[in-house]
């Protein structure tokens, strides 16, 4: 590619939110010859994927994804990154933003090389978010092996802390430093994809499911942490209350999703999800059973209907029409009862497990707190995409329920209404 | 199972299911959360799931002849777990007042009952038959004097009784009819949909039933069972046993006046008048709390079958109350007027009993009383 047949580039584009979505945006008007700032929340960039152990339906770890964007990141003058970073505020309009950004202490500098004598130094250990609570960490940290930027954080649950000036001591390369501090930076762009992406539906909302209540109840999302090799049980799929390998395994479908109570909408993902799981169980345990309640199978297209038939050609793999509706578990064994009314039979079912998987849904995270820019969402909070007023998108998860796919797909469509609208100036 | 099921929808049912407040029942997706969450159903078919698609389907026969309609007892559990909003329990209740129309004969009465439009000529309805009766018969006297309030002086008992046991073998009767065939469709329905172990249906088992569920009844422990309907038990605990206690009461006065020819009103210390006023107040407070519980609830549709029969208990009791206390304060005029409009809803008790929502006390006994009897 030659600079002179270049687009003609007028203004730069913020990317808000590190995720797949948010990467593809970037790189995808990045590498058109545009100036893209792309700002995450996060110590790390690569969201939800990041915390997946496979993509459906090809089954590939998210590794091969996110190391090649990883990747064209590094090589593309044109993109700056922030992590640890949100947006404070932003004023003016289409074409002319001046957005103010805060950027949270990493206490590392670039001088760090992954060595992780501050990790070994450190006593302190807290709970880790990436894994969902299920193990502890240093309080120095690598979020995760491939994480990028490729560089610990000290968490600031340990800064004033002994453990900080042991971290301190304890590096060799000077990239401690603990008197970083938080800074504003302002930006000036010409156009905003927000990128906010997704976050699990809070399961112990849902109160008959017993989530929080009963310890061999977990969600989805969990699942995935758990059969990560880098996850906290090394890709073992184990119970909780035990640590024994399930032989029985029950997933509850729709687990808030299409509920009125809960998300009103159907979150798009959960169906390949479990799935998906299937296939991770299966890998572990040749003969374990497993059941899944639904109220419909939704496997839209081709690739995953296929999916779908093939997971039922298991005969170790019950699918029941009917919600789950109660759990109840064994205070000895700790096995869970999950009670549902088959559809299609009219009979009542009350099938005892040892592990339970709630399929939870997708919640924006725009959910709760809005962003601050003049932006309109929809009643559950998704950000509504206005093209007629154009000059600020939603991409990804932000805008609807969406899978990896689908969500790529919407990211290079929003890259280039954002450089539409520079380019109309 | 068979190969082929072919569905004909009673398009008719449905649209009048949804207008007895059942407007909800096409948003169900079938996901079965009601079968689940409900503190009664029993695991062999439970309800409601399976009443939610054939009313959407509009399977008419295949619901108001079963017995699950009648041993839900509207707690509303399934309503609040819906993810849907489809009201289960509403649906049902829309049902059943189907059902009760479906079974008593002539059902044009039926209709009458639960259409608003035609209050006006049902009120009137006593009013015409007292005045008319009175008249020719003279047992209506507009100017009774006296020192003391007789209220038979003006609305002669022997003119009640005219009108008013009639009425209650009228009642008898249509109940007869209609739970003659309800009987017949439920052991039907429960066979074919593998409800019942009784292959042929056998009447003294069905009085066996009938004796047992009693204690369950006055204790309305099904009742209770339900986890919203605790303060829905009481109202309704209240208002079941005043009328149990009036029966009583009616009944005891009605052989006292002809067998042994003392004509009331009867003294405050005889204690058949401590039952009558105990039950009168139960009366008033009960449906009072149920119109309040109702009022209440946000989330359950009250329409005009449930408005006709409360305002009907209420105003049973309140008119009651007050023509003895006008009578006690010696406002003659008053009380004479509110003994009559006391009348006019007991003529409606008593005419429309097995048309209005009020017959279910017959309908869910008996399909209580089954379900026993046929191991449901």
């Amino acid at each position: 590619m030659t600079e002179d047949k270049a687009a003609p580039v007028s203004g730069s584009i913020l990317v808000v939110g590190g995720g797949i979505s948010g990467l593809t945006t970037c790189l995808e008007a990045a590498e058109v010859g545009y100036e893209v700032f792309l700002v995450e929340k996060n110590p790390y960039l690569g969201g939800r994927v990041a915390q997946l152990n496979q993509y459906f339906p090809k089954l590939c770890p998210p590794s091969c994804g996110l190391e090649i964007n990883f990747r064209r990141i590094k090589d593309n003058r044109k993109i700056r990154v922030f992590t640890l970073g949100e947006v404070e505020k932003v004023d003016g309009t289409l074409g002319n933003y001046d957005v103010t950004i805060k950027l949270s202490p990493r206490y590392v500098n670039e001088n760090c090389t992954c060595c992780g004598d501050c990790e070994a130094a450190c006593e302190t250990e807290i709970s880790s978010d990436f894994n969902f609570g299920m193990n502890k960490i240093k309080g120095a940290y690598l979020p995760f092996e491939m994480a990028f930027p490729a560089r610990y954080v000290i968490s600031s649950q340990i800064i004033g802390t002994d453990d900080a000036e042991r971290c301190k001591e304890a590096c060799k390369y000077d990239a401690v430093d603990l008197d970083m501090e938080a800074k504003t930076i302002n930006l000036k762009v010409g156009a905003i994809v927000w990128a906010t992406g997704w976050e699990p539906y809070d399961a112990a909302k849902i109160d008959n499911l017993g989530f929080g209540k009963y310890q061999n109840i977990i969600t989805n999302m969990m699942v995935e942490r758990l059969a990560s090799p880098n996850g906290p049980t090394k890709g073992q799929i184990l119970r909780p209350s035990d640590s024994k390998q399930p032989e029985s395994i029950a997933f509850v479908q729709c687990a808030g999703s299409r509920d009125e109570n809960h998300l009103t909408y159907c979150s798009y993902i959960c169906c390949m999800a479990s799935l998906k799981h299937v296939t991770y169980i299966r890998e572990r345990y040749p003969d374990a059973k497993i059941y899944i309640f639904y109220i419909d199978i939704r496997t839209p297209g081709y690739r995953y209907e296929k999916f779908y038939k093939k997971i039922k050609e298991d005969k170790n793999v019950f699918f029941i029409k009917g919600k789950v509706a109660e759990v109840n578990e064994n205070p000895d064994s700790k096995n869970i009862t999950v009670v549902a009314e088959n559809a299609v039979t009219g009979e009542k079912i009350k099938q005892e497990v040892e592990m339970v998987v709630l399929a939870t849904g997708m919640q924006p995270t725009t959910k709760d707190v809005k962003l601050p820019a003049d932006l309109k969402y929809n009643e559950e909070g998704f950000i509504i995409n206005d093209f007629e007023k154009g000059g600020m998108f939603a991409a990804g998860c932000a805008n609807k329920p969406a899978d990896v796919v689908s969500s790529n797909q919407n990211a290079t469509g929003m890259a280039l209404k954002a450089i539409q609208t520079l380019v109309r100036r | 199972m068979a190969d082929k099921c072919l569905v004909e929808p009673n398009l008719e049912f449905i649209k009048e299911v949804v207008g007895l407040g059942g407007d909800t029942l096409k948003k169900c997706f079938q996901c079965a959360t009601c079968s689940v969450v409900c503190p009664i159903a029993p695991d062999n078919k439970p309800f409601p799931r399976k009443e939610m698609i054939a009313a959407s389907w509009g399977l008419k026969d295949k619901l108001v002849g079963s017995m699950d309609i009648w041993l839900c007892h509207n707690c509303g559990d399934c309503t609040t777990m819906c993810p849907r909003g489809a009201k289960p329990g509403d649906v049902l209740g829309a049902i059943r007042s189907y059902a009760i129309s479906e079974y008593a004969v002539p059902k044009f009465i039926g209709k009458a009952v639960n259409d608003p439009k035609k209050l006006p000529v049902l009120l009137g309805l006593p009013v015409v038959i007292f005045l008319v009766l009175g008249f020719i018969t003279g047992l209506l006297d507009f100017t009774p004097g006296g020192d003391k309030i007789v209220h038979s002086n003006f609305f002669s008992s022997w003119l009640v009784d005219m009108i008013f046991v009639p009425l209650a073998a009228w009642a008898v009767v249509v109940f007869g009819i209609g739970l003659k065939r309800f009987v017949n469709d439920m052991h039907e329905n429960a066979v074919l949909e593998g409800k019942t172990d009784k292959k042929k249906l056998e009447i003294g088992g069905l009085i066996r039933g009938l004796f047992s569920v009693i204690p369950t009844i006055l204790k309305h422990s099904k009742f209770s069972e339900c986890d919203e309907n605790k303060e829905r038990a009481t109202a309704h605990l209240m208002v079941f046993y005043s009328f149990i206690g009036l029966f009583i009461v009616t009944n005891i006065f009605f052989v006292v006046l002809y067998v042994f020819q003392i004509h009331g009103p009867y003294s405050q210390m005889n204690p058949v008048k401590w039952l009558a006023n105990v039950s009168g107040i139960a009366l008033i407070i009960g449906s009072a709390l149920m119109i309040k519980n109702r009022m209440g609830k946000t989330d359950q549709v009250t329409s005009y079958k449930d408005w006709y029969l409360l305002i009907l208990v209420l105003g049973l009791g309140a008119t009651g109350m007050l023509t003895e206390m006008t009578r006690l304060a010696g406002i003659a005029g008053l009380s004479y007027a509110l003994y009559f409009i006391h009348l006019m809803f007991v003529f409606h008790l008593f005419i429309f009993l097995p048309f209005s929502k009020l017959a279910h006390l017959v309908y869910r006994t008996v399909a209580m009383a089954y379900g026993e009897y046929g191991n449901r």
